[in-house]
């Protein structure tokens, strides 16, 4: 499953550098059909063959490794502005009548500013 | 071509294999199943390391045997067919020693590896599984915070098999758990690190040989020259490693049906109802025609596995397929043999109820089977 999505990404950067398989190979010491087989995920790539990899296609380690789907989960989870945050916080620690109060001062100031 | 012979080799280590489980490993079985205290029998790992079977995948150049992912699973089938719970010391060894050869630079192959080999080897564990991070990968919480040359390791890691018993553990942490499986790193960490305890130590089902517990970590210094591979690169790790070990698992789990299977043959040619062996009614010998086939079955789906690893192939597919398959069915002989066995197999006078219980466990840990169908399915 991995090697698969790996090699994906191998064959996609390989291709925006206009390298073909050979070139690419031979660059990196492999036959073509070694290159051919990690592209199409058949082979066990090892961290040491991505690190070289990615020396010579010029990205990150990251490109290879981490998923879209994972990359946006972590930006979603990013910590929000601190005044967001701070409260958040405070809401939390007030009881149940306070924090409606609250909402409905916070919707007044919105709808004041539109 | 395809050859299903094993070589010299792979048949010298078989050999080799049956003859320690016969007299180093099931004269003791039935009574470390019976224990009801907790305290681990060292015996057991004198035994396996005077045979060397701790450094079983361990490069010779290191002290190991160094022996292919093929005659591993030849060699674990014998192992885990006299005994699953004693091979359990060794099987939590072999996973750290096979994601250390896999990834370690030469430094911290040469510090660690030696360690699991020879007649004074220690153990070693893998400790991947958290309370709140079974399954779920990317919900470890075992924090690893970058300080000047160390890292600071916080956090409590459950069914850790070998836990409090290693020399080291390679250790999942999260850099930073926002990043789930990108935040991944494995660290080697010394068994008597400061700061490093052994929690609670669980009460088996079965596998009561071994000791399986939870590793606390408060505060453990870890040398950065101790991180495996490059930062953020454990989620990778963690997979590479548990795909390789999977046909071992595999193979360990025909060994328990094999001796399942072959304690239902004897007995049903032996056991006489209405004046014959129970063996000469269809519905007895078909249920041993089926446990046959089907220990075959999972013994080439192993195989297949193992060879395609020792290929450097992917061998991602066959490894679960191998994990799936042969740990339900050697559950499925398990639960055979003691129906024919009947009364007899339902009590502890045959070891039939052990093997069940024992092998119960393999479709839970290194990755349940319901991880390994949805690894399958993704593959189709």
């Amino acid at each position: 499953m991995i090697y698969k999505e790996i090699g994906k990404k191998i064959q996609r950067a390989r291709e925006e550098l206009g390298l073909s398989q050979e070139e690419l190979a031979s660059r990196l010491g492999y036959t073509q059909a070694a290159l051919s087989n990690y592209e199409l995920g058949k082979r066990r790539l090892y961290l040491a063959n991505i690190e070289q990899i990615a020396r010579e296609l010029n990205r990150p380690l990251s490109y290879f490794l981490e998923d879209s789907a994972v990359r946006a989960h972590a930006k979603q989870e990013e910590p929000q502005d601190e005044t967001i945050a701070e409260i958040i916080r405070l809401l939390s620690e007030l009881p149940a009548t306070e924090r409606k109060y609250l909402l409905e001062y916070i919707q007044w100031r919105r709808d004041r500013l539109r | 071509m395809i050859g299903f012979d094993l070589s010299e080799e792979q048949l010298r280590y078989q050999k080799m294999a049956r003859a320690f489980a016969e007299k180093e490993m099931k004269p003791y079985a039935a009574e470390l199943d019976r224990r009801q205290d907790t305290v681990f029998d060292w015996a057991i790992v004198r035994r396996f390391a005077k045979a060397n079977l701790l450094g079983l995948g361990v490069p010779q150049e290191y002290g190991g045997l160094g022996v292919d992912h093929l005659t591993g699973a030849v060699v674990t089938e014998e192992l885990g067919a006299a005994c699953m719970g004693m091979s359990e010391p060794a099987g939590g060894t072999w996973l750290a020693t096979c994601c250390l050869t896999l990834v370690g630079n030469k430094d911290q192959k040469r510090r660690y590896l030696p360690l699991v080999c020879g007649e004074n080897a220690a153990l070693a564990g893998l400790a991947v599984t958290e309370p709140e991070a079974g399954s779920d990968m990317a919900a470890i919480r075992t924090r690893a915070t970058k300080k000047g040359d160390h890292y600071i390791l916080n956090g409590t890691k459950a069914f850790i098999t070998n836990a409090g018993l290693a020399g080291f553990y390679i250790v999942f942490a999260t850099t930073d758990p926002r990043k789930r499986h990108g935040g991944l790193n494995a660290f080697i960490v010394d068994g008597d690190a400061k700061g490093l305890t052994l929690g609670k130590v669980e009460e088996m089902m079965g596998l009561r040989a071994s000791q399986t517990g939870e590793l606390i970590f408060d505060n453990v210094e870890v040398p950065v020259a101790n991180l495996l591979g490059v930062e953020n690169t454990g989620f990778l790790i963690a997979m590479q490693t548990l795909d390789m070990s999977r046909p071992c698992m595999g193979a360990s789990a025909v060994g328990v049906a094999r001796s399942a299977f072959e304690v239902a043959l004897v007995y049903a040619r032996e056991r006489k109802q209405y004046g014959r062996p129970i063996i000469r009614n269809q519905a007895i010998a078909f249920m041993l025609a089926d446990m046959a086939t089907e220990i075959e079955t999972a013994r080439l789906l192993t195989w297949k596995a193992s060879w395609l690893i020792d290929q450097g192939m992917d061998s991602t597919m066959a490894s679960s397929m191998c994990k799936v398959f042969a740990t339900e069915m050697a559950e499925k002989v398990c639960s055979g043999a003691i129906q024919i066995l009947g009364g007899q197999g339902y009590t502890r006078n045959s070891p039939v109820e052990k093997y069940y219980r024992d092998v119960k466990a393999c479709q839970i840990y290194e990755g349940t089977n319901q991880i390994q169908r949805i690894i399958i399915s993704s593959m189709l």
